[in-house]
């Protein structure tokens, strides 16, 4: 079910002051794929998403996607095809659902300054923005939203990491990086975003998933990325990753580190 | 719960535009902007109140986009309504060419001169856009003292032509017409665009920068196009209030209406572009119609902006909202209509 490269990176690093949090990363994802990142608190899960969707500058290495460079900040590499959600939801809470939502599926028209001088006129013409609206239905009914007309500030966090994901879902990526979407959601929660995470890895997605919960990350993922203290420690089958030396020695080992299995 | 509902269903009876709670607003508004016109009148008085709401109308909504919406504060408004002004007085004095020229001048003008000083503070916090355009307002404020050749220094520039309009001259109250419709137009425009994909992403990139640049539109360009449209806005005021006045003088236009710009959407509710029309309206009328108060409207503005953000921290208009829905709340509980789903 893998096919073609993707996504690219040789070489990642992050430093903060004299420590690294990211320290010469390389992975690769392929097109239909969901590419497991785990490791205990501070391995640099989060720092090595936002190096790849540019909320911060890699001190060194190189990303490509589908063979061309990907670089600039995360606007630029959303227009490549990157979406990301975020580990502490970011989502505007006076605006409703159905609004934030519609963020991620108009961006792509807003993109560049002839797209927002676009995007102002035609607000002005047509605020419904009814073109969008299927997307907004589709990625909503996916993840079992409900009401649309709801302000997010009245959510749940559960329910906010929905809209999180619904809102990337609505960009139409080819690359997708949640970082830790199910902290927060209930069961149900869960379920709704592992059947949404399977549907647009068969329809040739590309999926990096940051997780605590090394049992729902196991049960979706087909590889995974073990980081401990900014290396990789291990790269391979889920199974085997869960049986390997490395494995238990990040979480169960006498390192000191916090354990959170 | 798999049904997804975007909108709310309209009573049936009339044709879908009809009903529609946007054809409400939009004719709503245009009855009340009417009812303005009627009032001025012929009354010199009212025409120059009337005038003086349009440009502080104009003035809060050029502030409404970029900073209640985006969230940029630019402090350089007096600036932006004097050179529409100045672009009156220099095309009505020195040129042929017919007024709206000016208008458009001024605009594009001002629209740059926004996005240069936000381009320069990019990379800075908040804080510098609004300390530099602050400085720009004050040097601009002494440019036009300074530069009298251009300008007309401390006189100013007089004896402005008025607005033609298909071969004739537009009287006074022609002109009220005008100016009350192009502000209605504008106020329906922006409220049109704020709840647009465009106004979504714009209030987004004021709470969640880093989701907006995440999906794909880029903060920085944002910020400017809402920094540009909203100086342009200002401008036109500017350029509306010196066609009326045919006059201009660098004291036509002073830093305190900064604080104005400010206020008023905040005094008249920031859920929408119309509380930036009613902000205005108020602080003409506790400025200059309430005789009682000659000396100390400002005073009273001062004290009615700090008593409705305590009391109502979303405006007049988001007050008297919250009220009607707690109304209608009641109202539907107490008569749970048979007939409810009648019209699905």
């Amino acid at each position: 079910m893998t096919g073609t490269v993707l996504l690219e990176g040789t070489g990642l690093g992050k430093s903060y002051g004299g420590v690294r949090a990211v320290d010469g990363v390389s992975l690769r994802l392929s097109a239909g794929e969901v590419l497991g990142l785990i490791g205990p608190n501070g391995a640099g899960k989060t720092t090595l998403v936002d190096l790849l969707d540019g909320a911060q500058p890699a001190d060194q290495g190189t990303l490509s996607i589908r063979g061309r460079k990907l670089t600039g900040p995360p606007s630029r590499r959303a227009r490549s095809g990157l979406a990301r959600t975020f580990q502490h939801p970011h989502l505007a809470l006076d605006l409703t659902v159905r609004e934030n939502i519609l963020l991620g599926a108009a961006a792509p028209a807003l993109a560049g300054v002839g797209g927002l001088l676009r995007g102002l006129a035609a607000g002005a013409v047509r605020p419904a923005g009814k073109r969008f609206d299927a997307v907004v239905r589709q990625v909503a009914q996916a993840l079992e939203l409900g009401d649309l007309g709801r302000r997010c500030g009245d959510l749940t966090l559960g329910e906010q990491r929905l809209v999180e994901v619904a809102r990337a879902l609505a960009q139409r990526p080819s690359v997708l990086l949640l970082d830790e979407p199910f902290a927060g959601a209930d069961a149900a929660g869960i379920t709704a975003i592992a059947d949404a995470v399977r549907a647009v890895r068969a329809e040739g997605c590309g999926i990096i998933l940051v997780d605590h919960n090394v049992d729902v990350v196991a049960s979706l993922v087909d590889r995974i990325l073990l980081l401990r203290t900014g290396t990789v420690v291990f790269d391979g089958d889920p199974a085997e990753c869960m049986a390997s030396a490395e494995m238990q020695d990040v979480y169960f080992g006498t390192g000191g580190e916090n354990v959170v299995a | 719960m798999n049904a997804v509902s975007t909108t709310r269903k309209a009573p049936p009876g009339l044709p879908g535009w009809a009903r529609s709670a946007e054809t409400g607003r939009v004719l709503g508004t245009l009855a009340l902007t009417l009812g303005v016109i009627a009032w001025a009148g012929g009354d010199l008085f009212r025409q120059d109140l009337a005038f003086l709401g349009a440009t502080y109308a104009l003035l809060a909504l050029g502030m409404y986009l970029p900073f209640n919406l985006a969230g940029t504060l630019s402090l350089a408004y007096s600036a932006y309504v004097a050179i529409g002004g100045y672009a009156v007085g220099l095309v009505g004095t020195k040129t042929g060419w017919p007024l709206p020229v000016a208008y458009l001048l001024g605009a594009l003008a001002s629209a740059a001169l926004a996005v240069v000083l936000g381009f320069a503070t990019r990379r800075l916090s908040g804080f510098y856009l609004a300390a530099v355009t602050m400085l720009f307002g004050v040097a601009f404020q002494s440019f036009l003292l300074d530069a009298k050749d251009i300008t007309g220094g401390a006189v100013g520039i007089g004896s402005i032509r008025p607005l033609t309009f298909f071969g004739g001259e537009l009287d006074r109250h022609g002109f009220i017409v005008l100016t009350l419709l192009i502000v209605w137009l504008v106020a329906v425009a922006i409220d049109r665009i704020r709840r647009s994909p465009f106004g979504v992403t714009l209030q987004s990139s004021r709470d969640v920068p880093a989701a907006v640049e995440a999906a794909g539109v880029g903060v920085p360009a944002l910020r400017l196009v809402a920094l540009g449209v909203g100086a342009a806005i200002a401008s036109l005021g500017g350029g509306l209030f010196t066609t009326a006045n045919q006059t201009i003088g660098p004291d036509t236009f002073t830093l305190s209406l900064v604080m104005l710009a400010i206020f008023m959407p905040l005094l008249g509710g920031q859920g929408s572009a119309w509380g930036a029309v009613l902000g205005a309206v108020l602080v003409v009328e506790l400025t200059f119609n309430l005789q009682i108060f000659e000396r100390s409207g400002s005073l009273i503005f001062g004290v009615a902006v700090l008593a409705v953000l305590l009391i109502a921290p979303r405006g007049i208009l988001g007050y008297t909202g919250q009220a009607a829905r707690f109304l209608r709340e009641r109202l539907t509980r107490t008569s749970r209509t048979p007939t409810e789903g009648a019209g699905r």
